[in-house]
């Protein structure tokens, strides 16, 4: 009688949920994906033969885009405790308070970007270029598709699609928006920080260790 | 009962006050990793404070936002297999090129 009732359409041999199960599933593809990005990142770092480098990351404002991102994933769990318990004011607020800090964290890697050009650092400049913008283009993509996905999430709450009785969509969305933070964790760690750590007095002595390193000193 | 109510039931999530908690140890985490930066010590030091304050954001996150920590050990692994595979990858190349703390 499932097929008549719906009830146990999700029943699974895995007493899992597959919805949720394919999400990690995903999630755990994304971090071999994500993996490479960084790894390629930490690679080639100090290979450069001309043109700016980890010097010109600014640790203030990557300090502050990071805060605004851990902050949104307290506002996601704020939103599924409250879809849980039944309170949608709160869910909706919450989750309206996620896209906007996302968006805001998007704003930052504008501004940032836009620097880096001025600066004179394109994925075309040099080896830095290439693999830092393409593994945080990748993280920034990753944040826009979770802000498209909360609102999608939010108006459908508006139309009575999203409940408490399937807050589960909010907790699969809610997966995915902590996976784009803690990648975010693990490069603002190994590639701003550890990355630019000393990295003004290190520019000029690497140009010949870099030249050893691609076989031309 | 429906499997997602049944959900609900299975695992007891922390509270909203635990996740402010949580929230602000990382809070905190992040500004301890920005005052670490601007101190003048060994770069081989200064990878492993950063290292340490990163990994501990992260499992707050994996474990409590993420629910891992309550959660069936079989979305644990589907999550860290990966990753482990990752992170060794990770630190074999780093060894090879010696490049992490340079």
């Amino acid at each position: 009688m499932q097929y008549v009732t719906g009830i146990d359409d999700h029943r699974t041999s895995t007493g899992l949920d597959n919805r949720k199960l394919l999400m990690w599933a995903f999630l755990g593809s994304d971090v071999m994906f994500f993996g490479t990005l960084i790894g390629t990142h930490l690679i080639y770092r100090n290979r450069n033969l001309s043109g700016p480098q980890e010097e010109i990351l600014s640790i203030p404002i990557t300090t502050i885009s990071t805060f605004v991102l851990l902050m949104s994933s307290l506002a996601m769990v704020l939103a599924l405790a409250a879809i849980q318990r039944g309170n949608m004011g709160s869910f909706r607020f919450w989750t309206a308070i996620v896209a906007i800090f996302g968006s805001i964290f998007i704003g930052f890697q504008m501004f940032e970007f836009t620097e880096f050009a001025h600066l004179g650092l394109t994925p075309r400049t040099n080896l830095f270029g290439s693999t830092f913008l393409v593994m945080t283009g990748f993280h920034g993509t990753h944040v826009a598709v979770g802000i498209l996905w909360l609102w999608s999430i939010l108006f459908a709450s508006y139309k009575g699609k999203i409940h408490q009785g399937n807050s589960l969509q909010v907790e699969i969305a809610g997966l995915y928006w902590h996976f784009v933070d803690i990648v975010w964790i693990v490069i603002f760690g190994v590639v701003y920080l550890i990355g630019a750590y000393g990295a003004e007095g290190r520019a000029l002595e690497d140009i010949p260790h870099a030249a050893r390193a691609v076989g031309i000193g | 009962m429906t499997t997602e109510h049944a959900h609900v039931e299975e695992h007891a999530h922390p509270g909203a006050r635990q996740y402010v908690i949580i929230g602000a140890i990382l809070a905190i985490i992040t500004l301890i990793e920005f005052g670490v930066f601007y101190l003048s010590i060994d770069p081989a030091l200064m990878t492993w404070i950063i290292l340490i304050l990163s990994s501990s954001k992260f499992l707050l996150v994996v474990g409590y936002f993420m629910h891992l920590k309550f959660d069936d050990v079989r979305f644990s692994g589907l999550f860290f297999a990966p990753f482990i595979i990752m992170v060794s990858i990770g630190v074999v190349l780093m060894a090879l090129f010696f490049n992490l703390t340079r």
